[in-house]
């Protein structure tokens, strides 16, 4: 598998860097979004509420790299080449995730958030501290602090006066599924 | 701006505004993202792409891409996929469907595009199971699996092997990716878009509804042993011990490709494609 396991490879050109910030936003928003879109078409309103919240933070993050990226050369990576030790990306998300479901709680929907995030905040603490370029090692470092807030934000809304475990959608139409 | 140089898309514009109706944790879902990073990255305009499908889960594809798009009949995608080429050649066509549709109720076709060797690929999302009519064993369900009610005591027969047959039939291009390398999976899509001839992209898909043991893929999937090979003896060898898990290009070789006579421009144009496909 592409990357899989691998540690991720040494980033140290800005315009290099921003690509893969630019890239990571993307599929994070995208997957959130596609997430929001599947929750919606399986009549599970929390769930899909909270992926739009997300893949919108995603968005507006995105923007603020490309806030920054202006007026540099960023290079076209093909899509398999980009320097991450996951195959979609760290915050692409595991479309194959185990916990993915139609009835999924928000409680579940917010420890996937949690993890896709987790994978982010490690991809730019590690390019902050193994980049050989000072201002590669700058940016990184304040994405890594961005995402660490992400991660705070996401871990409070997962106290427990705030989850709840039995609030799984209800199916009046289940799918027969082998014992 | 230079008139020649085509403006890239992001992958998202190849998406259209219908959403999928998958289960969450599908496959399918792995593979629409690997197709349309594959098609921004070759940057191929939305219009000049088709993508025509039979019946099933996977077949729903096309609704979800921007670009031309056919949902046909079940079994159908190559023949249609074909006809398309040969009047409008110079489109990117994509067939794609499912194990059920492609190898079972489309399995004669699977065998002549094959061997005819047409310039377009054919995605095959394969997750052993007929999951839109809720869980029934396909050709390349184990011949033991018993949790349908169609098939208490399992098919009892061999499963149907498609790279193998692929191969035998004459293919020039034969893949297999897993929806859990969404990486892996787009390069392989680029190369197969990219190959002349007839690409076959096998792609192990999880049904996490009706499979649900599929989970277990994850773990058993691993890179093809020898890479790229162009020698079909190598390739069938590659095949015959492959535990059907191998990621990679299997088989890629230059051959002839099949351009239709039939397809340059003229008012009969139909009439000659209609007599020379009928071979």
């Amino acid at each position: 598998m592409a990357g899989a396991g691998d540690a991720p490879a040494q980033i140290d050109d800005v315009g290099e860097f921003l690509a893969h910030a630019l890239e990571m936003e993307h599929e994070s928003s995208a997957n959130y979004a596609q997430l929001a879109d599947s929750m919606e078409v399986h009549h599970n309103p929390e769930a899909a509420a909270l992926f739009r919240r997300l893949a919108a933070l995603s968005d507006e993050h995105a923007g603020r790299i490309a806030e920054q990226a202006h007026g540099i050369l960023l290079p076209r990576i093909a899509p398999w080449a980009f320097k991450w030790d996951c195959p979609g990306g760290p915050e692409g998300g595991d479309c194959l995730h185990g916990d993915l479901s139609y009835q999924m709680t928000a409680a579940q929907a917010l420890d996937l958030a949690l993890s896709n995030e987790s994978r982010g905040q490690a991809f730019y603490a590690h390019v902050a501290q193994t980049s050989n370029d000072a201002e590669v090692r700058r940016l990184a470092a304040e994405m890594a602090a961005e995402e660490l807030e992400h991660l705070d934000m996401l871990t409070a809304m997962l106290a427990p006066e705030h989850r709840r475990d039995d609030d799984r959608p209800q199916d009046l139409d289940p799918p027969h599924i082998p014992a | 701006m230079d008139a020649t140089v085509i403006p890239s898309l992001h992958a998202k514009a190849y998406k259209s505004d219908v959403k999928p109706v998958w289960c969450p944790g599908c496959g399918h879902f792995a593979v629409l993202s690997a197709l349309t990073k594959t098609l921004a990255y070759l940057r191929v305009p939305t219009e000049d792409v088709a993508v025509i499908s039979g019946i099933g889960c996977s077949s729903r594809l096309p609704a979800y891409l921007s670009g031309y798009g056919f949902h046909g009949v079940h079994g159908r995608a190559l023949p249609l996929a074909a006809g398309l080429k040969a009047a409008r050649p110079e489109l990117t066509v994509i067939a794609a469907g499912g194990d059920g549709d492609g190898f079972s109720i489309g399995g004669n076709h699977f065998l002549h595009a094959c061997r005819r060797n047409m310039d377009f690929t054919y995605i095959v999302m394969d997750n052993e199971v007929y999951g839109m009519t809720k869980g029934q064993a396909s050709p390349t369900t184990q011949p033991d699996w018993a949790k349908s009610k169609l098939t208490p005591h399992g098919t009892g027969m061999r499963r149907f092997q498609p790279a193998a047959i692929a191969l035998a039939a004459g293919a020039s291009f034969i893949a297999r990716g897993y929806a859990g390398d969404p990486s892996g999976l787009t390069h392989l899509l680029t190369q197969a878009i990219e190959h002349p001839g007839f690409a076959f992209v096998h792609v192990l898909s999880p049904c996490q509804t009706f499979r649900p043991e599929q989970k277990a893929w994850k773990q058993m999937v691993h890179p093809c042993a020898l890479g790229p090979t162009h020698d079909a003896a190598h390739a069938a060898q590659l095949i015959q011990r492959d535990d059907g898990m191998a990621l990679g290009v299997l088989y890629a070789v230059d051959l002839p490709v099949y351009a239709c006579a039939g397809s340059r421009p003229g008012d009969d144009a139909l009439e000659r494609i209609e007599a020379e496909l009928a071979l």
